[in-house]
């Protein structure tokens, strides 16, 4: 292969590159072998071997948002495939990503805005224009604002990042409101709350390029993940190039179970207890390192020297022998031995957690052990190891803040519920809602999001929403019509995002941020509207004006604000290239190692903790009341750390940043914790409902496939032809002692209610266990999705291939026999923690 | 690796020549074998799929979809994975399949996809190489390039499904979005033809382009420096082993490196008459 060089690839595009003798048909020349073939950047149509036009952009399949470029034919988005000059992606695109193509031409696609006129959930609509849409939302939204009430005004996202997000905090922002719900509760928020309180920060990268070992838990990067294609094709180089050794804990033999050296099944929420085994037989075998141990705090005593640390952590992880761990999580004493002495003895390893170990009671927990045996290994943020993700840190225009800006309390669950919900705890909004103790919203509007569905106990959230009494004015932005949108008092139609403009920052593999445009590749279909476009209209219609005029135009103004995009060529150059990162730029290791100034003015150091910070910062009157109030007693004073001393060194060590109160030490032990009754140090806590399961019962997980992302896939059609049922998969025995064969038809219920599947008896799982994926049973979502056409009156040019479905199955949604329950740690929804008994039917 | 030729390698050493009126082509199966014949710089494309490196994660499924439009109920190329052995020590593989592009049997060089269609042997038509040489061979609705690929004329193709059926690997189906040029009463038949018109272009088949895993590598196997020349030496790929059905003496032109033996523990041959072996599915 030629190595073309990365910045070339647009110049070729342009038509400068290799001309080569082409086409098709019999009688047309080829070239010898002589001459090396591109990798990608150029793609010419099947049928007439046109050159396609080739526009870089971004993909929003999943969070993993990958660069790259679309080729569009007379007018037509007809392929996607990777940027190749991306540093992220390099030049790869995932199986959802490919097909994004049928975001755009889906059969059933909501194209003109549409007002309810039956009841709701009665499917009876009426097309209305966009002028009169908004001047329903104003109706609605103005009078809310005038009279001092603007947090009655809810607005919840599923998918907003980077500037989709950021014009849309924007608006809130000008129009007053802070009542603005997300979704990360089910997602993965135990695993950021967990990493707050020790690093303060989120969002872990794994080295892969540097690595020489690899221990994933309850992650199946190989099919999906939220930085998938960066990541996972990092790993499998490792694995083949480069021989390291990978293993894989978890429920299912998932596909990265299948690559790695070995697969360990492990009983459902004993991560963390095996993690700690490791800590415990690398403690004890003094297979540990020093290095990082000055860094961490893991007794009450800020100021404990290395070799009481190492004592304090050999003590507290000595009741979890392997043995123990063996006994509860089914994982041998040997393996655990083997696999931590390996991870303790390579120069550099990559401990990998995320939904399976963490959407849990007490997950916020697990995170927190990953973390311990990361940092006694040295193996954070060094190369090769676990790393702090690095993304693109963009600039951009705000607009004025409204003067009455108010929050209904609706977001972080019910009181109690959660100690720590710096993410928020989505999946109770409705359910607070309905409570209304907090209070109610007067106009709920979701976007990009499926609350009916993707939440756990759906079809209650679906009730609520369809209970006018509760809400009175629902809103909802999408491209189909789904499970939420079928009780919405008016839908507008949302661009796909391949029809807009963003800027985009999502973390990169390799430890150096890449900034990156998404743009339209066509022309909005029928008459939807991008978000990002709808603000700037509405404010105007309200009466105050937004520091942009489009999504465009924001997207511009950032590109020519931001340090680096800017100097290279602005707005211009982004839509030329799509991407750009500082050809200068080190991959960024170790911050934590910073030293700092403390010079400035205002700067004291506080003698408890031996934090410096700054009261000036902090908003204190006197430098003595500072002193005598101390650091961890000052509201605000996280915002004034400035470096913690260690040994006489000033480093910037772990600042914190979210709401945990902490010094500049990864807090192993941690206050935040003791204080709320939470394990001080990361501990093994038995999930409450695990210890009272009947010999019949069963543990429910679910887990994505590798073409489906959780809701937002199913009218896909090249994804949904590949997998549009999702049976139960059953360990041999478990079947057996049921009754059940292979293919039989099962029933799966609780006291929740019930759920039909067949049954895929596999000796790829662990006995005890039924794993349905958490995507199908699709109620509505377009003929593909669900079987049946949506009632709606847009509908895209009719797919000729409609006619060749040949699936008649859609699948079962498991989230309806799964409550709302909360991690009363982080408040992230316990996916895993759901118990069943699985019948013959 | 050494030189030393595989067991098998005379059952592979003929001449390609698509057909008699074939003059010099000589586009052979292994490298040692292109070496010696070096008077044609035709290109051999040949795809290497990489076992060890492949997750199926269905990328390569669903970008040949979308690059080459095919509709639902058929794909040009599919992944069949398997779950073996017992519990705990489970294991799952996963096999990328597509069209074969074969070279043909060791007495005509003709692929049985090519010798069952009525339209072949048709009109004559040459072959460029980029050196200026011209090559002749014979088209047909379905027939072998001198470059090694094998094709569809859907102009010319009767849609009478003959090449559908002697297809051993059953990569071949009815397009239904296209009416046979030959009796516009049928559909034209339709596979994988390794992305030809990305090809011809410079440009890797969408499948290779989007591999993260990077287990599919393409090249000429012409071209004793091209990476599947060396990996089909350094693996010695050329041999009965490294690729599907070598009974059929289809002589298969794409190979796999498969030391974990995939190939013999996990493949799905196609029933008489059926294709249901060639559908993309996750469990």
């Amino acid at each position: 292969m030629k190595k073309l060089n990365r910045r070339d690839f647009m110049k070729l595009t342009a038509g400068s590159g290799c001309a080569l003798a082409a086409g098709l048909g019999s009688s047309q020349s080829a070239f010898a072998g002589s001459l090396k073939l591109q990798a990608g950047g150029k793609d010419f149509s099947p049928a007439t071997g046109k050159e396609r036009q080739a526009i870089p952009t971004a993909c929003w399949q999943c969070v993993t948002r990958d660069s790259m470029i679309g080729y569009v034919e007379d007018g037509r988005l007809v392929k996607l495939e990777g940027h190749p000059d991306s540093i992220r992606t390099l030049g790869k695109l995932c199986a959802k990503g490919q097909a994004g193509i049928n975001q755009v031409y889906f059969p059933d696609r909501i194209l003109h805005p549409m007002k309810r006129v039956g009841k709701r959930g009665e499917h009876k609509w009426k097309r209305v224009s966009w002028d009169e849409a908004l001047d329903l939302i104003v109706s609605k939204l103005k009078p809310l604002r005038d009279a001092g009430t603007p947090e009655l005004f809810m607005y919840q996202y599923g998918r907003h990042k980077a500037s989709q997000a950021a014009t849309m905090y924007d608006f809130m922002q000008a129009y007053g409101t802070g009542t603005i719900g997300n979704h990360t509760s089910v997602c993965e928020a135990a695993k950021w709350v967990g990493q707050e309180s020790l690093w303060g920060g989120m969002y872990d990268n794994w080295d892969y390029d540097n690595t020489d070992y690899v221990v994933i838990f309850g992650s199946n990067q190989f099919e999906t993940h939220t930085n998938h294609i960066p990541t996972s094709q990092r790993l499998i180089r490792a694995k083949v190039d480069r021989g390291v050794p990978l293993y894989v804990f978890d429920v299912r033999l998932t596909n990265t179970a299948a690559k790695a050296d070995q697969w360990v099944p492990i009983k459902v929420g004993h991560d963390g207890l095996v993690m700690l085994a490791m800590c415990n037989v690398i403690m004890n075998e003094k297979l540990y390192r020093k290095d990082h141990f000055k860094f961490m705090r893991v007794t009450a005593d800020y100021k404990a020297s290395v070799a009481d640390k190492i004592t304090a952590v050999t003590n507290n992880v000595a009741k979890y022998t392997p043995e123990f761990a063996e006994k509860h999580s089914g994982v041998p004493a040997d393996t655990i031995r083997n696999i931590a002495r390996g991870f303790a003895k390579a120069k550099s390893a990559c401990l990998v957690t995320y939904r399976g170990t963490v959407m849990h009671y007490h997950g916020a927990d697990q995170e927190r052990a990953a973390m311990l045996l990361s940092a006694i290994t040295n193996n954070l943020d060094r190369p090769g190891g676990r790393v702090m993700g690095v993304g693109a840190g963009w600039k951009s225009p705000s607009s004025p803040r409204a003067k009455v800006h108010k929050t209904l309390h609706v977001k972080d669950g019910f009181p109690g519920e959660a100690a720590y919900p710096t993410h928020h705890v989505s999946h109770q909004v409705l359910p607070l809602i309905k409570d209304g103790h907090a209070g109610r919203p007067k106009v709920y509007w979701w976007s990009c999001y499926n609350p009916g569905f993707i939440n756990g106990d759906n079809k209650e959230l679906q009730a609520i929403m369809q209970d006018e009494s509760i809400i009175p004015f629902l809103i909802s932005t999408t491209i189909v019509y789904d499970e939420s949108s079928q009780y919405a008092d008016l839908i507008l139609p949302d661009v796909t995002y391949l029809e807009r403009w963003d800027w985009e920052d999502m973390v990169s593999a390799n430890q150096i941020a890449e900034f990156y445009i998404r743009q339209p590749l066509v022309k909005p279909l029928g008459e939807s509207r991008c978000q990002g476009d709808v603000w700037p209209e509405l404010a105007k219609r309200m009466g105050f004006e937004l520091a942009y005029s489009s999504k465009e135009d924001f997207v511009r103004q950032s590109c020519e604000m931001t340090p680096g995009v800017r100097e290279a060529g602005g707005f211009e150059y982004m839509k030329k290239h799509g991407v750009w990162h500082d050809p200068d730029a080190k991959p960024n290791y170790g911050f934590y190692e910073t030293k700092v100034d403390i010079s400035g003015d205002g700067v004291i150091l506080d003698d408890k903790t031996g934090v410096y910070w700054n009261w000036k910062k902090a908003g204190v009157d006197s430098q003595a009341q500072a002193k005598s109030q101390g650091y961890l007693n000052t509201k605000g004073a996280k915002k004034a750390y400035i470096a913690q001393n260690i040994d006489g060194t000033a480093y910037l060590a772990y600042p914190p940043n979210t709401k945990f109160v902490k010094a500049g030490y990864l807090d192993f032990y941690s206050d935040n914790f003791a204080n709320k009754g939470l394990p001080a140090f990361p501990t093994y806590t038995p999930i409450p409902e695990h210890q009272k399961m009947a010999d019949d019962e069963l543990n429910l997980t679910t887990y994505k496939v590798a073409v489906h992302t959780h809701s937002r896939t199913a009218h896909c059609k090249w994804l949904t032809e590949i997998k549009h049922d999702n049976p139960g998969w059953i360990n041999t025995k478990t079947a057996a002692a049921r009754g059940i064969k292979n293919g039989d038809k099962i029933k799966v219920y609780n006291d929740m209610g019930e759920i039909t599947t067949t049954a895929y008896v596999t000796e790829g799982i662990i006995p005890g266990v039924i794993a349905i994926s958490h995507h199908l049973g699709r109620k509505h979502s377009g003929v593909y999705g669900s079987g049946q056409t949506s009632p709606t009156s847009g509908g895209a040019a009719a797919d000729p291939d409609v006619k060749n479905i040949w699936w008649k199955k859609h699948g079962t949604h498991p989230n309806t026999i799964i409550p709302n329950a909360s991690d009363p740690i982080s408040g992230t929804q316990r996916w895993m923690d759901t118990v069943v008994r699985v019948a013959k039917v | 690796m050494s030189d030393n030729k595989t067991p098998d390698i005379n059952r592979r050493k003929f001449l390609s020549g698509v057909s008699a009126a074939a003059a010099g082509t000589a586009a052979l199966a292994t490298p040692r074998v292109s070496l010696e014949a070096a008077q044609s710089k035709a290109p051999r494309w040949v795809m290497v799929m990489d076992l060890r490196r492949c997750i199926g994660c269905r990328a390569c499924t669903v970008a040949c979809k979308s690059e080459n439009n095919v509709s639902l109920g058929r794909f040009r190329a599919v992944i069949q994975e398997k779950t073996m052995g017992s519990f705990p020590n489970t294991k799952k593989a996963f096999l990328p399949l597509m069209c074969n592009h074969c070279e043909g049997n060791e007495k005509d060089g003709v692929p049985p996809c090519v010798k069952a269609c009525p339209e072949f042997p048709g009109k004559r038509a040459k072959f460029k190489t980029a050196d200026g040489k011209t090559i002749r061979y014979r088209t047909g609705a379905t027939y072998k390039r001198p470059d090694g690929m094998i094709l569809i004329d859907k102009e010319k193709c009767i849609g009478c499904g003959k090449c559908i059926d002697a297809c051993p690997y059953g990569v071949r189906s009815f397009d239904p979005f296209v009416k046979a040029g030959g009796d516009p009463s049928k559909q034209a038949a339709d596979k994988c033809d390794l992305c030809a018109h990305r090809v011809d272009n410079g440009v890797e088949p969408s499948c290779v382009n989007t591999c993260q895993g990077r287990a599919r590598i393409f090249g000429d196997l012409n071209d004793p420096n091209s990476e599947v020349s060396k990996l089909v030496k350094a693996h010695n790929l050329a041999k009965a082993d490294n690729v599907l059905l070598a009974d059929e003496g289809t002589n298969p032109h794409v190979f796999y490196i498969d030391p974990d033996n995939i190939l013999k523990s996990l493949y799905t041959k196609r029933k008489k008459g059926k294709l249901d072996h060639f559908v993309d599915q996750i469990p």
